[in-house]
């Protein structure tokens, strides 16, 4: 038998590497949300910034939800989604969801007082330790969605929930950032290192990432192939990598040198969010399901 | 208790599509959904070539990656070991078609059961097949599970032309499953998946 290259098969009955399909723009406009979401209301917290808290607690339970909710086949029971914590991720996320939802609302409320009442400080301080908890775990636990499939080998790596993480605490840093030099005077140096080590930090897992998968399974293979030389090497290499990681740090560091531009921090924001939504895009559309053969087939496999 | 699965030897399928065809009647599935299908695939230079076919169907894995997955309890195992779809509990995430490396599962999208495979709208089977879907949800092979029930073996088995798929249960000592895989060296698909699928295959 001849060594022949394996394609991407054009349809269920065609031999060859099978697209994901099934996750589309709404997922990933649900994971990317919730990261910089719930990254964005966790330092927020931590700083004791409002504007950030709001803002972050508004980006999950709005628009996280919405995402999700509008992907599903039956929205009307989204809540039997919670039903199985005790072996899906997803249902995990419900669950972190609502606790955040009901949480991060006590944390937003103005002097812990609800319609003239004074919440206890024990449940004030509760729903902090909650919401913290909560936010953090819906900064990566779409990691853990992913990478609990063992049909698509390049998602499943025990790397990708930390490249989740640390991608959702980027876009946190980043929006934080943003947020304080146009609402406020605070001087945001700690921010700002944190916005430059993550931004190497996350060049770096990247890189460690593609590299970890280019010696993994042949659909793995396959899939990193796509991004540094196939059809989403640009979206890839251009937005995610040029855009969102390299010029940032460009554009991050000239700013530390010049006073009161707000466009250029909105940039440095839309830079930086573009290739982290760009991340988690391509992280979907590029996973492929390996081809299904006999093991007289695999003598034929790409190598 | 048992073990339903069944063996399928490529020594003897021609890649007639018969299963397929008798799947989609079987079930009434809409348009573009095949439980059975068989994938095939071109190999060698011309004019040395030849076509080689795999008949796929869900494997009713043990370890059923689509059961870990969903977060609803809607994919459920029956005692005999066919993986099912509650349709009335799934929520149409579809986190169980991206965790099945056999790509067996099947979403209906929504306006798929409004029109069938005329341009007429449904015509009567389909009118009375389709009713037993729900658009916004998963479905999958049963491995007949209505005609195992009632004794029989699965629509793709007794319509293979040359007996290339063998139904029984794996856990019967006098069985022809293990008797086969012992005999020949049966193998299953995706191996590396570690899904322990109850589907083997026999080589050419």
């Amino acid at each position: 038998m001849t060594t022949q290259s394996i394609a991407i098969a054009k349809h269920r009955f065609g031999f060859g590497y099978y697209r994901q399909v099934y996750w589309n723009w709404l997922i990933g406009s649900a994971f990317f949300l919730g990261g910089i979401g719930g990254a964005t209301f966790l330092l927020s917290l931590i700083t004791a910034f409002r504007p950030g808290m709001i803002l972050g607690y508004l980006v999950v339970v709005v628009g996280k939800n919405t995402a999700h909710l509008t992907f599903l086949g039956r929205p009307e029971r989204f809540w039997r989604a919670a039903m199985r914590p005790d072996r899906s991720w997803i249902a995990r996320g419900i669950w972190a969801t609502g606790l955040f939802a009901v949480s991060g609302f006590v944390c937003l409320l103005p002097q812990g007082r609800l319609a003239g009442w004074a919440i206890p400080a024990v449940i004030l301080s509760a729903a902090h330790v909650v919401a913290m908890v909560s936010a953090f775990f819906i900064m990566f636990y779409d990691g853990f969605v992913m990478n609990s499939s063992p049909a698509i080998a390049f998602w499943h790596s025990k790397m990708l929930p930390l490249l989740i993480l640390m991608y959702a605490s980027l876009g946190g840093t980043t929006i934080s950032l943003t947020l304080r030099e146009l609402a406020s005077n605070d001087d945001p140096a700690v921010l700002s290192q944190a916005e430059h080590v993550l931004l190497v930090v996350n060049f770096l897992l990247l890189a460690g990432y593609l590299a970890r998968m280019s010696r993994w399974t042949p659909a793995a293979r396959e899939t990193v192939r796509l991004l540094l030389r196939g059809p989403y090497a640009r979206v890839f290499l251009g937005l995610v990598v040029a855009v969102g990681l390299l010029a940032t740090l460009l554009l991050s560091i000239v700013q530390q040198n010049v006073v009161g531009a707000p466009w250029l921090v909105i940039l440095i924001a839309l830079c930086e969010l573009t290739g982290d939504f760009a991340l988690v895009m391509v992280l979907l559309k590029s996973g492929l399901f390996s081809p299904q053969s006999p093991p007289s087939w695999e003598t034929t496999r790409r190598s | 208790m048992a073990r339903l699965g069944m063996v399928i030897d490529l020594r003897r399928c021609i890649g007639c599509n018969a299963c397929t065809l008798a799947c989609k009647q079987e079930n009434g599935t809409p348009e573009d959904i095949h439980y059975a299908r068989v994938i095939t695939r071109e190999v060698g230079t011309y004019p040395a070539t030849k076509r080689t076919f795999l008949p796929v169907l869900c494997n009713h894995c043990e370890d059923a990656p689509c059961a870990q997955a969903c977060p609803s309890g809607a994919t459920w195992i029956r005692e005999d070991g066919i993986v099912m779809v509650d349709r009335n509990k799934c929520i149409g995430c579809r986190a169980c078609a991206v965790a099945c490396p056999y790509m067996n599962r099947h979403f209906i999208e929504r306006g798929l059961l409004e029109n069938g495979y005329s341009t007429d709208g449904l015509s009567p089977y389909e009118a009375v097949k389709f009713t037993e879907f729900e658009e916004g949800t998963m479905t999958k092979c049963t491995l007949c599970a209505h005609r195992v029930d009632a004794g029989l073996q699965p629509a793709c088995v007794i319509t293979c032309p040359t007996d290339a798929r063998i139904f029984g249960d794996w856990d019967d000592p006098q069985g022809k499953l293990q008797k086969l895989v012992d005999e020949r060296g049966g193998w299953s698909l995706l191996p590396e998946c570690k899904t322990k699928p109850k589907v083997y295959y026999l080589d050419e």
